[in-house]
């Protein structure tokens, strides 16, 4: 019976209801109710897409987790099409590798083919409407020969926009390299992806709220709280003192 | 006993075009000189029934649809140095005798390749794939080998007395005389070399030029031939005319990957690589345009080039037609593979420097960067892009309440914010007062970390977030 049960289970015709075995390989993420939530941490592998507002604190809840991932691997970490100019203040602060670390900012190069087109007019219309729509494309093409490589960690994305078949794309070239990516994207677009973990990120007085909308080889959630009391005590509305420093405005 | 084997190229121009062009085989192509007349054919043409020599009009009547390209001999000559270097790896002592023939000094080598026969096989197989129309022989001076191989007696041999046969044997035509000179040979019934050698030299010399006497003294041996000896070139510099103009850049790539192939026998044989490549495309009208493809890891392969000139083609809007390429390397490097871990988990596909090479090509040097931290007080000053992947010297310990992005024009602030911390007072260069900021966190009502800082005169900016 026994045996038989064994052949079942390999050929993944039979399904135990009550193992919640993990999809994916789980990195810590430094915070301990967000590990007790998505059993282990963070995938290690695959894309993870996070549903948020700018400033909210997305990144501090990445920061160890990148940490972990760059120093476990010697790979890359790659920010592609950050919203702003990111601060080495910061990031090294965190404990991140700045020589291990690459920037892409698509869309720079526009300067160096102006030369080019001012030099033959004729074609200066034509390459422009061909730059306008190949920004986002050359953001995801980078990240797409990133994620390929096999020699970056994890990729970091700010996307205006991403489709289905594209982040399919990513996920199958992120499995390929073995390498994580996260996309970053506005609470605003709802669009289920097909990712390894999705959360959505909502400000909080201590912290996050964060709300597991879709993870691997589990059910949601109820929403909960990532306390930052302990690693970022400066940027939390402690609930002790209650009363701001001072308004401005 | 010096020897010596000659290697004449009838259509060296011409077959290197047809090789690196494709489908022209079935095309009639001729090269034509200042005079109008026809100096090589391709095999279409010979088949139309065209020969060498003949006059432009008999020429069109006989074939109508031949195209016409002029001879250029410096361009020629630069392929007749591709060839000789390629047969360098062969055969050590080759010097060019322009525009069209070799002369390979074979006394030397015939020990390291044990005999003539083996020597020439290995020769042999190299020139079959270069895929140029050649004639050859061998002779006991550089003279004699080129006048046999001029008369297609394609000889291999060591054996004296043959070549000398031959050599007498030859007509007028396949020496090196002029043609008033053998003019006056054949008015004085003299038809071969044969004939003429008979003569004593002081005879000759009483009616005849130096010239004559010098010449036939070095065909003989007597007189010592000097010969410059190939030295091999340090760069890759190969021309391609293309057949058609070419509008779109990513039909480019075909004509390219030949020359890049070339480039990679060249390179592989040097064992070496390179860093930098420079491409120059070559429009009618317009200044030619010159692009520099780099890969930051050095490679040799042609398929690893390709990719990375494609990518940067890509985006390259032509303003016309090209008609010619030109490739050019200007140094090569020694070759240095990367060690990696034998029990890596998962094997790259490719090394972070090919990575960073790809990702330039396609996006612009300027695009990818890498981000170091500075000594520096000021926010703005304290984080610098660099170069990518450069190992810097130890940086300095960060200051950890920094928010992670930065705006380089900081913006007025516009609405209600609660501080929580600060001031943080940074005062740019000399400590002036009135460049005096002072720096808060804040948070406005969309839960949002904002880096704000007062300035002298009261007004508020946001200079960057924390997220």
């Amino acid at each position: 019976m026994s045996a038989l049960l064994d052949q079942l289970t390999r050929r993944q015709l039979l399904w135990h209801g009550d193992s919640q075995q993990l999809a994916y390989q789980a990195v810590a993420s430094g915070y301990p109710e967000l590990d007790q939530q998505l059993a282990g941490g963070l995938p290690a592998t695959g894309l993870i897409d996070i549903q948020t507002d700018a400033g909210i604190g997305e990144l501090r809840l990445l920061l160890p987790y990148l940490q972990q991932q760059q120093q476990h691997s010697q790979r890359l970490l790659v920010f592609i099409a950050p919203p702003a100019e990111l601060s080495a203040d910061m990031l090294a602060g965190a404990g991140l590798d700045l020589s291990q670390l690459l920037i892409i900012t698509p869309g720079q190069q526009a300067a160096a083919t102006a030369n080019v087109a001012a030099r033959h007019k004729k074609s200066a219309e034509k390459n422009q409407s061909a730059k306008k729509f190949s920004v986002q494309q050359q953001a995801l093409w980078a990240a797409e020969q990133c994620l390929q490589s096999g020699c970056c960690a994890t990729v970091l994305l700010w996307p205006a926009a991403i489709s289905l078949a594209q982040a399919r794309r990513l996920q199958l070239a992120a499995e390929q390299g073995a390498a994580s990516m996260v996309v970053f994207r506005n609470a605003s677009q709802t669009l289920s992806l097909p990712v390894n973990l999705s959360i959505r990120l909502q400000p909080d007085p201590l912290g996050l709220q964060v709300t597991v909308l879709k993870r691997k080889g589990s059910w949601p959630a109820a929403p909960f709280q990532v306390n930052m009391q302990q690693k970022w005590p400066a940027l939390c509305l402690s609930g002790t003192s209650g009363e701001p420093m001072r308004r401005a405005g | 006993m010096a020897l010596f084997l000659y290697l004449h190229f009838p259509a060296l121009q011409l077959d290197n075009l047809q090789h690196l062009a494709e489908n022209s085989q079935h095309v009639a192509i001729a090269l034509v000189d200042q005079q109008h007349q026809l100096l090589q054919l391709n095999k279409a043409a010979l088949t139309a029934g065209l020969k060498l020599q003949m006059g432009l009009a008999s020429a069109a009547a006989l074939c109508p649809d031949l195209q016409l390209l002029p001879y250029q001999p410096e361009q020629q000559v630069k392929v007749l140095k591709s060839v000789a270097q390629q047969l360098y790896q062969l055969s050590a002592d080759i010097a060019l005798d322009p525009p069209s023939g070799l002369i390979l000094r074979l006394d030397g080598m015939l020990q390291l390749y044990d005999g003539l026969q083996s020597y020439w096989q290995a020769l042999n197989e190299q020139l079959a794939m270069l895929a140029y129309r050649y004639q050859y022989s061998c002779g006991a001076t550089p003279y004699a080998a080129k006048c046999l191989a001029y008369q297609q007696a394609n000889l291999i041999t060591t054996d004296n007395a043959s070549l000398l046969a031959a050599i007498k044997a030859s007509p007028l035509k396949a020496t090196e005389l002029t043609e008033p000179q053998q003019q006056q040979m054949i008015r004085l019934g003299i038809h071969t070399l044969g004939q003429l050698l008979a003569l004593p030299p002081a005879e000759l010399a009483r009616r005849f030029d130096s010239q004559l006497l010098s010449y036939l003294g070095r065909l003989r041996g007597d007189y010592y031939h000097a010969l410059e000896y190939l030295q091999p070139d340090p760069g890759f510099s190969r021309y391609l005319e293309l057949l058609y103009d070419i509008s779109d850049s990513t039909v480019l790539a075909k004509p390219l990957a030949k020359l890049l192939l070339q480039l990679e026998q060249q390179l592989n044989r040097a064992n070496c690589q390179c860093y930098q490549l420079l491409l120059t495309l070559f429009f009618r009208d317009s200044p030619q345009l010159q692009l520099s493809i780099g890969s930051a890891q050095g490679e040799y392969k042609a398929t690893a080039w390709l990719q990375l000139c494609q990518l940067q083609l890509e985006n390259l809007p032509l303003p016309e037609p090209v008609y010619g390429l030109q490739l050019d390397v200007n140094h090569f490097a020694g070759q240095q593979r990367s060690t990696g871990a034998l029990f890596e988990q998962q094997d790259a596909r490719m090394s972070a420097l090919q990575l960073l090479s790809l990702l330039q090509a396609r996006l612009g040097r300027s695009a990818v960067s890498g981000l170091t931290l500075q000594n520096q007080h000021l926010p703005e000053q304290a984080s610098q892009r660099c170069l990518p992947l450069v190992k810097g010297q130890t940086s300095p310990s960060a200051l950890v309440l920094r928010p992670a992005f930065l705006i380089l024009k900081p913006e007025p602030l516009t609405e209600p914010v609660t501080i929580s911390q600060g001031p943080e007072r940074l005062c740019p260069d000399g400590w002036q007062l009135t460049g005096q900021r002072d720096y808060y966190i804040g948070r406005n009502q969309q839960g949002q970390w904002l880096w704000l800082f007062r300035n002298a005169r009261q007004q508020w900016f946001v200079h960057g977030w924390f997220s």
